[in-house]
């Protein structure tokens, strides 16, 4: 075949894709949000999103390092007690679909913490296909499922294959049938996605311990919203409380900021592992440098 | 099988008292005048241009449960034959009581038995009667077909006593005395022959001679339900068969509806016209009597094979089996508890639960079960939820759910255990300020960590009764960082009691 045969086919894909895109985007346009949306608790995240979550949509929540995992997770799970919380027409159940690349060092959901945490373990279906592709259509099916409350795709770097169109499908099934869906993305970079809103999560320093001031008070995460479809972007400390499964808004403590901030930013590279268009790693890099940050 | 006119005669050895036997030959070995039971050196005497093979008896059975399985067209019943050990003899029986109307008779069902596997290549000696034991007599020994109801008394009188699934050696010394054909003992008093000869001898007999019952095993559990379909020319592509089990899945609906059941389990069989079966089979988490969910279940798993249906030539029969059904709750008992919102609920959730299971397989789709230990990662497990009871599947997934979970503390502010459990603790590289106290500083994963902030110890003993002594206790320690990462730490044994030098890990992650 000759190279101008093959690039005419080329080129027809591309269109091709193109209409698509455009046809996605049109539904989207048409149908606004399929149910109320889901506030947060805390008064100024809601009126940044112009009163909460929408809830039938695709939100993404990334951990920029990997030990930030537990914050991101506690976010998206916080997300999804409330989701459960809110009922909204019988809707009950959260699935946490698993891509296999991030269980390796991510380690698994623990039921206790859960509880503690104010979710039910018991409501909550684990799936861990084999490979990225089949976790994919999993996420796909449970997003797809009107009776379901909320959906958690947990998957770890940047894969190539989980790209824009991916997302694409993952956020109009979702809007289809009102299932709140969150990718929680361990140690991902920024990238183009479909989803209606971007969350970056770090760990903050806990709050004060009344009884025990060397104690480890009550957890707080530092949360930013980086892109919002429908409206602004913002920052904010804010605190899970597991009674009222509520998020609060807090305080965080300018005394208490973190001591050391990062010694060379080049340290602070996370994960993005099968990308053409990534930049390359200047000087040589360890693979633990780049799964957990900054090495001391 | 026909093979080039030209072809060397061939021989299948076997060993038998350190001696290679002939234990099979084909019909140019036989017109060379090679018998069954010579050694090999005899035959290779007459035949010198001999190809011989040694008896592989495990692809011998194996070849016999393909053929077994194959055989399921005609019948669920199917046994592989349990002759004693002495007899090398492959033979299967069939029960088609109640199933030789299906297939236009019984004379019909021989016949098409016998081409069939004759297009595969096998010769077969088939006999249909009454008892098994006649019929085994009677396919090795006689020359008929069919026994016609109650002639099989008759007919396996004038056979050989090996037609009684004997050792040989007990045929051997009743040849001795002239008792030759079965009709020779048929008639004999038998106290003194069973006093002679043993019980077996009569128990055999009477097995032929149907005076007494004799039970067949079948080799695949029987289907409580099945509906086929045969096709006069075979079916390849996926979409048609697709459309075969989508109409046998409707097919099978009215009869559950009639028993009040819903299916839990079942299997499709796919019996390739060259002799190869394949099944498939998929479970539902609670009872299920929808024909297109059925259908579309299958289509699941069809997608999640890793290598699609290999159609060969063509399918040309499709069975669906119900291998496990429950009873049907259906829609009346949801409507009572709690509208049709919540029904509609409960069914999305489930359906998405088999459809999963379905695809990946159902050990992929699990949820958590608690053990009742403090021990952290020995205090949950996983389950299959296809796997766990419907009774307790439906009360997970409504709003008993906690029920389910008694030890659980209700949600407090105060949070003593991580939300991330690693499955194998990680071992740390720590600086502690005293033996017993927090570290101060840890290495995990390659980078230090500064403790800033601790609680504990929590003190969680070992399971002396499962773990045996001399384990070592757990002093677990919540501890945040310079920068606000929140772990959960143990130190292994105590000092100074246990070990000399405890070891530290890391355990969890805290939000």
């Amino acid at each position: 075949m000759s190279l101008s045969r093959l690039q005419t086919a080329t080129d027809i894909l591309t269109a091709h894709t193109r209409a698509q895109e455009a046809r996605a985007y049109a539904a989207m346009a048409g149908t606004g949000p399929v149910s109320e949306p889901l506030p947060l608790g805390a008064g100024a995240v809601d009126q940044c999103l112009d009163g909460g979550l929408a809830c039938g949509g695709l939100h993404e929540v990334r951990s920029p390092l990997a030990r930030d995992i537990g914050a991101a997770a506690g976010f998206a799970l916080g997300l999804a007690a409330r989701a459960v919380q809110a009922d909204r027409g019988g809707r009950h159940g959260i699935v946490w679909v698993s891509d296999p690349a991030a269980r390796i060092d991510g380690g698994g959901l623990f039921p206790a913490g859960l509880a503690q945490y104010g979710l039910d373990p018991s409501g909550l279906t684990l799936v861990e296909p084999c490979d990225l592709q089949a976790a994919m259509w999993a996420a796909d099916e449970a997003a797809g499922c009107a009776g379901l409350a909320a959906l958690v795709f947990q998957i770890k770097g940047n894969p190539a294959r989980f790209d824009i169109t991916a997302t694409r499908r993952l956020m109009l099934r979702a809007r289809e049938s009102g299932v709140l869906a969150l990718v929680l993305r361990q140690s991902g970079e920024e990238e183009a996605s479909a989803a209606a809103t971007r969350w970056r999560v770090t760990t903050e320093l806990s709050g004060a311990d009344e009884i025990y001031p060397r104690g480890v008070g009550a957890m707080r995460l530092s949360l930013t919203l980086e892109r919002n479809r429908t409206g602004r972007t913002g920052q904010w400390c804010l605190a899970w409380n597991p009674k009222t499964r509520n998020f609060d808004h807090a305080a965080s403590d300018p005394a208490r900021q973190p001591a050391h901030p990062a010694a060379h930013p080049v340290d602070r590279l996370s994960a993005t592992f099968d990308r053409q268009d990534s930049p390359g790693a200047m000087g040589q890099v360890l693979d633990r440098r780049r799964d957990f940050g900054r090495a001391s | 099988m026909d093979a080039h006119p030209d072809a060397p005669p061939v021989v299948v050895t076997d060993t038998v008292r350190n001696a290679l036997c002939i234990a099979a030959l084909d019909t140019r070995a036989r017109a060379r005048g090679v018998r069954l039971g010579q050694s090999l050196s005899d035959a290779r005497a007459l035949a010198p241009d001999l190809e011989c093979h040694a008896t592989d008896h495990e692809r011998d059975r194996a070849l016999l449960l393909t053929i077994a399985a194959w055989c399921e067209r005609y019948t669920p019943l199917v046994a592989l034959d349990a002759a004693p050990e002495a007899v090398r003899d492959h033979g299967l029986f069939m029960d088609v009581t109640g199933c030789a109307h299906l297939l236009g008779g019984e004379a019909a069902l021989v016949a098409d038995l016998e081409a069939r596997l004759g297009a595969q290549g096998f010769h077969v000696r088939l006999c249909l009667a009454d008892t098994p034991g006649a019929a085994w007599a009677m396919a090795r020994y006689g020359q008929a077909h069919i026994i016609a109801e109650g002639g099989h008394g008759e007919a396996v009188l004038p056979l050989s006593l090996s037609g009684l699934r004997l050792p040989p050696a007990l045929v051997a010394s009743l040849g001795r005395v002239g008792l030759k054909t079965i009709g020779c003992i048929a008639h004999l008093p038998r106290a003194p022959l069973a006093a002679r000869f043993g019980a077996r001898l009569m128990q055999r007999l009477d097995q032929a001679l149907g005076r007494e019952a004799e039970a067949i095993s079948p080799i695949m559990p029987v289907a409580d339900l099945s509906t086929e379909r045969r096709f006069a020319e075979p079916i390849a592509r996926q979409e048609d068969i697709s459309q075969v089990i989508a109409a046998l899945a409707s097919g099978i609906i009215e009869p559950l509806e009639r028993r009040g059941l819903g299916l839990r389990r079942c299997r499709i069989r796919l019996f390739r016209v060259d002799g190869h079966v394949s099944g498939l089979e998929v479970q539902t988490a609670r009872p299920l009597r929808d024909a297109r969910t059925i259908a579309r279940l299958f289509e699941e798993r069809i997608a999640g094979l890793h290598d699609d249906l290999d159609a060969g030539f063509g399918f040309d029969l499709i069975r669906l089996d119900v291998a496990h059904a429950d009873p049907f709750e259906g829609a009346q008992a949801e409507m009572m508890a709690g509208g049709m919102g919540s029904h509609a609920g409960g069914h999305g959730h489930d359906a998405l639960v088999d459809r999963l299971g379905a695809r990946l397989g159902l050990e992929r789709v699990q949820r958590f079960v608690l053990a009742d230990t403090h021990i952290p990662e020995r205090s949950f497990g996983r389950e299959p939820v296809a796997a766990s009871h419907p009774g307790a599947r439906r009360a997970a997934s409504g709003a008993a759910a906690l029920a389910l979970l008694p030890d659980l503390p209700t949600p407090d502010a105060i949070i003593t255990r991580p939300l991330i459990l690693f499955d194998r603790p990680e071992m740390l590289q720590t600086i502690a300020e005293v033996p017993d106290g927090p570290p101060l500083k840890f290495r995990w994963r390659g980078v230090s960590y500064e403790v800033a902030r601790s609680e504990g110890p929590e003190r969680i003993a070992c399971e002396w009764w499962r773990d045996g002594r001399g384990a070592r206790t757990r002093d677990y320690f919540r501890v945040e960082d310079s920068q606000g990462y929140r772990f959960w730490l143990f130190r292994h044994g105590l000092y100074g009691r246990e070990t000399g030098e405890p070891a530290w890990y890391m355990h969890g992650l805290f939000a």
